[in-house]
């Protein structure tokens, strides 16, 4: 009974003493960060990346509505407290349009814009290189309009 | 000594649990809405029959203020004070779904004004709103100091507008944690009304080619639009709006979008990777469809705001 009662104990305090916030509080940071490497363009929405390692690497994956004539701005921040690095992909319905990772020249932006011809659906994928586990935000921002 | 050392671990115990019931009195980051209490009447438990991810979703992107303003101001059109809903009609929105709906309303309005740097009207506009989300008690979401400083000292617009537009997402995420994702799914539908209908107004004064293509994209937005308020349309109230939507829906039946696709192609441009889509969008429809859209959006948003 009394070592049900210690390992009642411990799990209580570790889940206590855990740093329960933590990502949160890091989240908002990104965003704020995410936000100034975005420089002029007008903040729209985030998106909150935290993925586990894997192979093949995880996706999580948000729709989105894009306007035409709008020149869009992705960015992205990864935590410095995960070694995944992050990967933005835009598709449509089945093809990728942009990313922020090209693949034949190893080259990352942490912004890309995508200049919109057609209001729609649209898709962002975020991975980390390598499957790697990572924490990272995405920001959507409007450059101009066209 | 066992029966020293068991109180001592049911002590701890209790230590923990005290501790972590206090963690929601801190006021430190996003925990602030941990301590709040949602009365019963503001609680939606029925699930909706489509899961909630879906949902979710679908909600975060079918609206935005900030880029139907942007689009009417990159046109050059003139801010039109009339355009947007008098604070005072604030007064008319009783229920928490009603109030939802003047929030997006109210919302965009605010949008229309940032983006235009209405700073002289912010002030009122953001009070207003600070009303509405306090008395669905998502208040503590709007940063009202912060941008009334903003705006009254006419000082950096662009945090105005980031916090505003972080103000109504933050209210999003935290209705749908809160199982009121009805009440967000009824902010969006007032965003869309709001934005439609300043549309509206600046096509019939403009005639602009682009305000009528903008118009006629609203076909693809109110499908989306309307998939979301389906999944809650058990609720009267939101099978009202659905009702009141529908004729919109079916003036748009008659708009004919086609595309012609094209693989995108990036170019560095001041030093930015950019994506340049090649795909080209068209939009037809005859001049009774035309007015008639107009018409309808119009007639929708003056019931919308109990005129």
């Amino acid at each position: 009974m009394r070592k049900i009662l210690i390992a009642l104990a411990t799990v209580v305090f570790i889940i206590n003493f855990m740093p329960k916030q933590a990502n949160a509080q890091s989240e908002e940071e990104l965003v704020q960060i995410c936000g100034m490497v975005a420089g002029d363009a007008t903040y729209l929405k985030d998106f909150r990346i935290k993925l586990d390692a894997g192979d093949p690497p995880p996706v999580q994956r948000f729709p989105i509505l894009l306007k035409k004539d709008i020149k869009y701005r992705f960015s992205v921040c990864n935590s410095k407290e995960y070694e995944g690095k992050v990967v933005l992909q835009l598709f449509d319905n089945n093809r990728m349009l942009a990313t922020t990772h090209i693949i034949a020249t190893g080259k990352d932006y942490p912004y890309i814009d995508w200049v919109c011809t057609k209001t729609g659906a649209y898709h962002l994928f975020f991975t980390f290189q390598d499957g790697k586990e990572g924490m990272a935000v995405g920001l959507l921002s409007m450059v101009e309009t066209l | 000594m066992k029966s020293k050392s068991g109180i001592l671990v049911i002590l701890l115990i209790l230590f923990g649990f005290i501790m972590q019931s206090c963690k929601s009195c801190s006021n430190s980051g996003s925990d602030v809405s941990e301590d709040l209490v949602i009365p019963d009447s503001l609680m939606f438990d029925t699930p909706p029959p489509v899961s909630q991810n879906v949902t979710e979703q679908m909600m975060e992107n079918i609206s935005s203020p900030v880029e139907t303003a942007a689009l009417i101001k990159g046109l050059k059109i003139p801010f039109n004070k009339d355009f947007i809903v008098s604070s005072n009609q604030a007064e008319k929105f009783n229920t928490s779904f009603d109030k939802a709906l003047a929030l997006g309303i109210y919302g965009c309005d605010l949008g229309y004004l940032n983006m235009y740097e209405k700073t002289s009207f912010v002030v009122d506009y953001i009070s207003t709103i600070k009303r509405l989300a306090d008395d669905i008690q998502v208040g503590q979401f709007f940063d009202f100091s912060t941008l009334k400083r903003l705006a009254t000292n006419n000082e950096n617009l662009d945090s105005l507008v980031f916090i505003s537009q972080q103000s109504f997402n933050r209210i999003d995420v935290y209705l749908r944690e809160t199982k009121r994702d009805m009440l967000s799914a009824v902010i969006v539908a007032g965003v869309w009304a709001e934005g439609a209908y300043l549309t509206s107004r600046v096509a019939q004064e403009s005639n602009h080619p682009r305000i009528r293509e903008t118009l006629g994209e609203q076909k693809a937005i109110l499908g989306f639009l309307l998939a979301l308020l389906k999944i809650y349309e058990k609720d009267p109230s939101m099978h009202q709006l659905i009702a009141e939507i529908e004729p919109i829906k079916e003036s748009f039946d008659k708009v004919k979008i086609t595309y012609e696709l094209g693989d995108p192609i990036m170019v560095m441009e001041n030093g930015v990777a950019t994506f340049k889509q090649q795909d080209k969008q068209i939009v037809e429809m005859d001049d009774d469809t035309y007015n008639t859209i107009i018409k309808n959006i119009q007639n929708l948003r003056n019931k919308l705001i109990k005129l």
